[in-house]
């Protein structure tokens, strides 16, 4: 359950560290966001040298969520951290490599790019 | 990270498959809580993959509770799980939906033909460098990946176009993923997943370095020079 001022952690090596929420995209008046939606967010901590730096705003897609993901066959995930991947206007991840393992999830709502370069898929 | 595994109704019942949220205690209490233990059966675990019965003892007083029919003692449950350890092994649980080994060959087959078609057409637009790669042995989500490198948007597009056409007309497969030409556009068919870089782009996601240790499938037509006069 992402919402606008959430902080999340980023799960890519993008330059990124630390971003906060600023906009659900999807619907108008969206309140929550869940594993594989895209979101607005600002860079509130950024690793030095490298090409995104702080308060730039980005997209991010949600990859990781505190919050339970239910699946159809009764399995249940939970993370220990929210965490958003950042990618560009064209869906391209910024990162070139993804820490921590993802859902499957994300690759039936085509995110197939960020399942491709995760270490692990649950 | 935890993942429950089991079906709804069987909440009290969840397996921890990394790290355990749930004490020893608390399971034992909700298992109390049940009006009918011998409804527990191991079948009831159908979302996970095996089952592994902990080898601690400070874990084995948790299965006794769990046992069939009330008169049975605990030594008897004992020696029944023993026994079954002995014939089983220490996986008690096996899905039933696992394909045999011939089938799997078979499938593999059936894809790899798949996938060198689909390179062949990128071959034919005049996509560089391309490489197929087994990738099922490290991840479990498809079986191949095609990785071309293409050199300006348009080639993409054809590329992609004639992918799709091929698959669809032959093979009966849709593609998801992009339609729109890309940096990196991406086309996947389940078994099978064709990416299509520009040049920059392979360099900076560099995929075949992630997946160095996918085996490398020799495409017959990469060999064959190109007809000079």
């Amino acid at each position: 359950m992402i919402q606008p001022q959430t902080h999340l952690n980023v799960a890519d090596n993008s330059g990124a560290r630390e971003l906060m929420c600023i906009r659900i995209l999807g619907a108008s008046n969206r309140r929550y966001a869940h594993i594989g939606d895209v979101i607005v967010a600002v860079i509130k901590e950024a690793v030095p040298n490298m090409p995104l730096e702080k308060s730039e705003v980005v997209r991010a897609v949600i990859v990781r969520t505190c919050k339970e993901l239910k699946r159809d066959n009764g399995m249940i995930i939970r993370y220990d951290d929210n965490a958003a991947v950042v990618i560009d206007q064209e869906g391209n991840p910024k990162g070139t490599r993804i820490f921590g393992a993802i859902p499957r999830e994300l690759r039936q709502l085509n995110f197939t790019k960020i399942v491709s370069l995760a270490p692990e898929v649950l | 990270m935890n993942i429950y595994s089991g079906p709804l109704h069987h909440r009290t019942v969840s397996i921890s498959c990394t790290k355990s949220s749930i004490s020893g205690d608390h399971f034992r209490r909700e298992l109390e809580l049940l009006p009918k233990p011998r409804n527990i059966s191991l079948s009831n675990f159908n979302g996970c993959q095996s089952l592994q019965m902990p080898a601690s003892q400070s874990h084995k007083s948790l299965f006794p509770r769990v046992a069939v029919g009330s008169n049975v003692s605990e030594e008897d449950t004992d020696d029944m799980y023993d026994d079954l350890f002995k014939k089983y092994g220490k996986v008690v649980f096996r899905s039933n939906d696992q394909k045999s080994a011939i089938k799997e060959v078979d499938d593999d087959a059936e894809c790899l033909s798949f996938a060198v078609a689909l390179a062949k057409v990128a071959s034919d637009v005049k996509g560089a460098d391309i490489k197929l790669l087994f990738v099922k042995p490290l991840v479990y989500w498809t079986r191949f990946f095609i990785i071309v490198t293409a050199f300006s948007r348009p080639q993409v597009d054809a590329i992609g176009t004639r992918i799709r056409d091929l698959a669809e007309a032959q093979y009966g497969r849709t593609a998801s993923g992009d339609f729109k030409p890309n940096s990196w556009t991406l086309l996947d068919f389940g078994d099978v997943v064709v990416h299509i870089f520009l040049p920059p782009q392979r360099d900076f996601y560099n995929l075949e370095e992630f997946y160095a240790n996918a085996t490398l499938i020799d495409l017959p037509f990469e060999n064959q020079q190109p007809f000079r006069n």
